[in-house]
């Protein structure tokens, strides 16, 4: 039971890690908590959806490279004037919420279904300690791991990724030295916003997708993302590793509501007992 | 205008919906649900901006109000009466409980516990179900079962005048000078000697107290409450409405309310596209109108009425 438990949890972890990435990239650099990722994130998974029946990888690129500018726009001619002047993070929190309107009604009004499952290529399956594992659940926690990965190569060994850096720690200092912040902000929330299209493509091929998955899936990653110390990716990953093993043994004495009760319950508890999360917050990647 | 006439207006105002008894049908059902509201918007107002502390839980407290009233009365035959009081009460130590467990934590992420804890509360309703209702929800006579419809609405909009009344009256005492004082600038309020976490605990204290009797008020005039009705949009709205109406002016959640509760109407038309209008129209207010829409037309009032009073001087 215990290494069934065990094998259930990670891979529930490495799904459940899909929406805190967009929610810890965007955080991490520009210190906006954008509660509409979630909602933009499945407004890309319909668009994927959609492009599906002309060919796969035509949808993917579409869905993912439409949510790319979507983020790129927001930040540079929304949230980087309202940052500028002087905006805090309650702001944000009421603009985005008002953002997720607008998507989730987009997403209502261009498609045709309320309620989508986006059938990806099956995969195959397989068998470890008597539990069997869909290779797509398996590959969301490859995806997450190596775009952890990447994004820490990407910060070391190249130049934007030092900027990205520089920017999320010290703003003032990184103009000083000749960084365009600016850009910097947008391309994050470009690249958090097609994260969180990725996490909601591969949500949507394991569960459904509705015009109304996107706050679930926001909220989720915002309160994974809390526990891990929101900003701190890496927090992110484990706080999501966690979650998943919680879920997974509860769920062998308690039912669906109270599964989602618990982790909710956790979440207070660690943002009362420590509000910066298992990591700390620190606003770096 | 002086602050005390703009009071007396917003209550003069406030009892104006009295009149819809007279023709009833919609526009009484309507403004029935925008007083409603309007008791939490006005709660929200005084605990965000009166007050200046960051909290996102009101559907929380609104509906610890509305299930203690119908789960007392329906299950436990309770009489209605002591059922609002228990329901009001349980709020207002939840609304305390809820402040003393997250004020080790800092601005952000108190609203963060609270709004978490506003997300996690429909689904601690469905996950009791067997008492709650869950999404299928619990139907309830109420005080509609002794008095009549028209009557429950002139208590209605008389509880509503009596808690709009008392949030104005506590802010012009020293209470709510000092809880001004604490919004303003907390540290200047602790170095001058005043015990802040006692009056924090008062604002929720009363914020608990009248957004508890709000959703007793809310499940008495809707006869029904579901986990649907308290999601975390509900406490999002409340949010919105003394931010939409201008947090500055004691009318602001008054036309907060009414922008709130009247657009998802005026849009039915077209509901395809509410939600993007809906959004967008937020979207718009909190950019370009920060300090929200009271404000600006009071400005533009204020110029009408200069405009006006140079015209005849300029003709004679």
């Amino acid at each position: 039971m215990i290494l069934t438990g065990l094998i259930n949890g990670i891979i529930m972890g490495g799904i459940l890690s899909l929406p805190v990435l967009g929610v810890a990239v965007v955080y991490g650099i520009t210190g906006i908590p954008n509660f509409a990722i979630g909602l933009i994130g499945v407004f890309g998974g319909f668009v994927t959806w959609y492009f599906l029946s002309y060919n796969l990888v035509l949808a993917l690129i579409v869905g993912v490279g439409v949510c790319f500018p979507i983020g790129y726009f927001l930040q540079k001619l929304l949230l980087t004037p309202i940052s500028n002047k002087g905006g805090d993070a309650i702001l944000f929190f009421v603009i985005t919420i008002s953002l997720g309107f607008v998507f989730e009604g987009l997403t209502r009004a261009i498609f045709p279904r309320p309620s989508i499952s986006i059938a990806l290529p099956y995969l195959g399956s397989f068998t470890v300690g008597g539990v069997t594992v869909e290779v797509i659940k398996l590959l969301a926690l490859v995806f997450a791991l190596s775009t952890l990965t990447a994004i820490r190569l990407l910060e070391i060994h190249t130049r934007p990724g030092q900027s990205w850096q520089a920017t999320s720690r010290n703003l003032k200092l990184a103009k000083l030295v000749g960084v365009n912040t600016d850009r910097v902000y947008a391309v994050a929330h470009g690249i958090g916003c097609s994260l969180a299209c990725i996490g909601a493509i591969f949500w949507g091929s394991l569960y459904n997708l509705n015009v109304l998955s996107g706050w679930e899936l926001g909220f989720l990653g915002f309160i994974i993302a809390v526990v891990g110390g929101i900003g701190n990716i890496w927090g992110g990953m484990l706080s999501a590793l966690l979650m998943g093993l919680v879920l997974s043994f509860s769920g062998y004495f308690l039912d669906g509501n109270w599964q989602s009760v618990l982790l909710y319950a956790i979440v207070i508890t660690v943002l009362i007992v420590s509000p910066r999360g298992i990591l700390g917050s620190e606003r770096a990647l | 205008m002086k602050e005390h006439y703009k009071h007396i207006l917003t209550l003069v105002v406030l009892a104006l919906p009295s009149l819809f008894v007279l023709w009833g049908g919609y526009l009484q059902e309507i403004s029935g649900h925008v007083l409603l509201f309007m008791i939490q918007g006005y709660v929200a107002w005084f605990l965000l901006y009166k007050a200046g502390q960051p909290f996102f839980g009101y559907s929380v407290t609104m509906s610890l109000g509305a299930y203690g009233t119908i789960v007392l009365t329906e299950i436990y035959h309770w009489p209605i009466l002591v059922s609002v009081a228990t329901g009001s009460l349980l709020s207002c130590v939840v609304g305390v409980g809820i402040f003393l467990s997250t004020c080790r934590a800092r601005g952000f992420y108190v609203g963060m516990a609270s709004f978490l804890l506003a997300v996690l509360f429909p689904k601690v309703v469905d996950a009791l179900k067997p008492i709650t209702g869950g999404r299928n929800g619990l139907y309830f006579d109420g005080i509609q079962a002794v008095v009549d419809p028209n009557t429950y609405y002139v208590i209605l909009v008389i509880c509503t005048l009596v808690i709009v009344g008392f949030l104005f009256w506590l802010m012009t005492t020293r209470t709510g000078q000092i809880l001004t004082l604490i919004a303003e600038n907390d540290e200047l309020a602790q170095t001058v000697g005043i015990n802040t976490m006692k009056y924090k605990v008062l604002a929720y204290g009363i914020m608990g107290l009248l957004s508890g009797f709000g959703g007793a008020l809310y499940v008495n005039y809707t006869g029904f409450i579901s986990s649907v009705d308290i999601e975390v949009f509900t406490t999002i709205y409340i949010y919105f409405i003394p931010l939409l109406g201008g947090s500055s002016l004691c009318y602001g959640p008054l036309l907060g309310t009414l922008i709130v509760i009247l657009l998802p109407d005026v849009f039915s038309g077209v509901e395809r596209y509410q939600r993007i209008l809906f959004g967008l129209i937020f979207v718009l207010v909190l950019v370009f109108l920060p300090k929200g829409v009271g404000p600006t037309l009071e400005r533009y009032a204020k110029r009408l009425t200069q405009g006006l009073r140079r015209g005849p001087a300029t003709a004679g």
